[in-house]
């Protein structure tokens, strides 16, 4: 099985699937801690909110629309947040951050089982999406690269926003050193607030997407989570590349690993995590070098 | 230092007058309650040890209780001890991995401490999921209870088991206790205020770090045997991040670096759980906005709360000093 070339090629492209999904919910919360110093556990439920309103706009909209407005409701929720919770907690330190988003994560998966009951929901994939496409020798579903496609859109409008922009400047200014930005002129209070609301919209995207492939369930946040803290701390806290590297890594390891190694497979990604924490503890891609 | 105050002291005895009032009168369902709280009270004082005096947060103490309780079963089941060496065996590996985690977690700090704990609990967790030996998903059971017919308890009976559970509570609270007075716990204390000076003072961090949460993960591995002897059964779920993340929420409930406030909290906890769970099936969306309005409201758990206001109203040094310490 491992000589076949098609094996490795659909490996490869469920890897990449995967990475880029945790890429899209890992940079929102990598950019969020690397610029607030902000621990935001809820972030999971972020992405399970897109996701069940994706799954509900799907079924009015059809699936574009659900698609479009759920990053827009998630961001519009994670605005709420900023201004009742997030804002006032800015400096009271990583122990209340834990647990004030940890309290968030009991709330979230209670009311979306209030909301959209404890059934699985499940959405259709969009009608240009369907079916299988013939790459390299195998086939492979249309939806699941246009996830992998989506993935390093968003990845490259990052990058170009960061590196080339104003802005961008500002924000990597602001996790270099906010006070220094601060007296520089640059609104830090507002930035954060800006980069709060679009790392919010991205796990709603995240959730939008994923929902077709996975089924949508109210502690699909809680499961999410813990890979894409695995995936920051990797990474390297606060920036994007560390995200990116992170999310690949994760990708491959629990990919291959399900193929190659199935007995190690589950303590493989931690083994790596302690190995990454005890050799380099600020992670492999560090925001401040 | 850690010390006991009056109001820690009269708390205590409440506790202790309170619980063993209510193990003679309760029926079956109140002594269930009952040994559901003192196992949790025990994982909650081993962590207030290394997260309120120590600064430690640690999110693997659920592993260490399900690794405690999946050693004890395993040892008196699979290989045929007798409960009392089987308990001692399960405290002990739970100790050492205790130990192991501790030291190489030693040099981190903050989200990173608190990230590579819970590391290594899923690690754990993943572990006992997968592994045959343990069945995996199944979990296992017929876990037994220690024989005391010699001294003529029986403890399959409910209330001797409620009563032997609250023994086990004094008992780790005494440890906790003699570990926070000795010069281990003065310096777990110093450390969580100023570690480079006690590194330049001549302390071994790590060693003094790792020993500490040695200690705490016995104690949180006695609580997992009493949990596998408790429901006689155990699954992968005891050690899942969730379990420590609301041991984590008891201790802030009760009051962290206070050890006495844990208890309450616990006490709370259940109660809480149990009345509310009766009412309505969103138990866990009112115990997040207890815990957010708890946290939001800057005083340190309700024990914690009860303490500021007594050392307000009589405004005395040394009470103060207690305080900053705890």
């Amino acid at each position: 099985m491992t000589t076949d070339l098609g094996f490795w090629v659909l490996q490869t492209l469920n890897a990449l699937q995967l990475s880029m999904l945790l890429f899209l919910l890992s940079v929102g919360l990598t950019v969020i801690f690397g610029l607030m110093h902000f621990v935001n556990l809820a972030h999971g439920s972020l992405y399970a909110f897109g996701a069940y309103m994706a799954a509900s706009l799907a079924g009015v909209l059809g699936y574009w629309g659900g698609f479009f407005l759920a990053p827009l409701a998630v961001a519009a929720l994670g605005a709420v947040l900023y201004f009742t919770l997030i804002r006032s907690q800015r400096r009271a330190g990583p122990m209340a951050q834990v647990l004030i988003t940890f309290g968030l994560i009991f709330v979230a998966v209670d009311a979306t089982r209030l909301i959209w009951g404890d059934l699985p929901i499940g959405i259709a994939v969009p009608a240009v999406f369907e079916g299988q496409l013939a790459l390299l020798g195998v086939e492979y579903p249309i939806y699941r690269l246009f996830i992998i496609a989506l993935g390093l859109a968003v990845l490259a409008a990052l990058t170009l926003v960061l590196t080339r922009t104003q802005v961008g400047a500002m924000i990597r200014a602001g996790v270099d050193n906010d006070q220094m930005a601060a007296c520089l002129g640059i609104n830090v209070e507002r930035m954060f607030f800006l980069v709060f609301v679009v790392g919010c919209a991205l796990a709603g995207l995240a959730g939008a997407v994923a929902a077709p492939v996975l089924s949508v369930t109210p502690d699909m946040g809680l499961q999410i989570l813990i890979p894409t803290l695995i995936v920051i701390v990797i990474g390297g806290l606060g920036s994007l590349k560390g995200a990116v590297a992170g999310s690949l890594i994760f990708g491959f390891v629990q990919t291959f690993g399900a193929v190659l190694m199935p007995t190690f497979n589950s303590v493989l990604i931690y083994a790596l995590l302690a190995a990454v924490l005890v050799i380099r503890p600020e992670g492999l891609l560090p925001a401040k070098g | 230092m850690f010390t006991h105050t009056p109001l820690r002291l009269t708390a205590l005895s409440l506790l202790a007058i309170g619980s063993l009032a209510y193990a003679f009168v309760a029926g079956f369902f109140g002594l269930e309650i009952l040994a559901e709280i003192a196992i949790l009270a025990i994982l909650v004082i081993a962590l207030d040890l290394v997260a309120g005096f120590g600064g430690m947060v640690s999110l693997c103490h659920g592993a260490l209780l399900g690794v405690g309780a999946y050693a004890f079963t395993v040892a008196a089941n699979a290989a045929g001890l007798s409960a009392f060496p089987a308990m001692v065996l399960a405290v002990a590996l739970s100790a050492g991995l205790a130990f192991v985690i501790g030291a190489i977690c030693a040099r981190s700090i903050g989200i990173y401490f608190i990230m590579a704990t819970l590391a290594f609990g899923q690690m754990a967790y993943s572990f006992v999921f997968q592994s045959p030996l343990f069945g995996g998903d199944d979990g296992l059971s017929g876990a037994p209870r220690p024989d005391l017919s010699a001294i003529g308890i029986d403890l399959t009976d409910s209330r001797a088991f409620a009563i032997y559970a609250i023994a086990m509570v004094a008992l780790t609270y005494l440890v906790a206790a003699a570990t926070l007075r000795s010069g281990l716990g003065r310096s777990l204390i110093g450390l969580h205020h100023n570690e480079k000076r006690l590194r330049a003072l001549g302390l071994t961090v790590w060693r003094a770090k790792a020993t500490a949460f040695a200690i705490s993960g016995a104690l949180a591995g006695l609580a997992g045997c009493l949990a596998a002897q408790h429901t006689q059964y155990i699954s992968p779920g005891l050690l899942s991040w969730t379990v420590s993340g609301e041991a984590l929420v008891v201790v802030i409930l009760g009051g962290l670096g206070t050890l006495v406030g844990p208890i309450v909290g616990a006490v709370l906890f259940v109660v809480l759980k149990h009345e509310i769970s009766a009412l309505t099936p969103y138990w866990h969306a009112i115990v997040g906005m207890i815990l957010i309005a708890v946290v939001m409201s800057r005083a340190n758990g309700v024990f914690g709360f009860v303490e500021a206001r007594m050392a307000a109203r009589k405004p005395k040094p040394v009470l103060q000093k207690a305080d900053a310490d705890a």
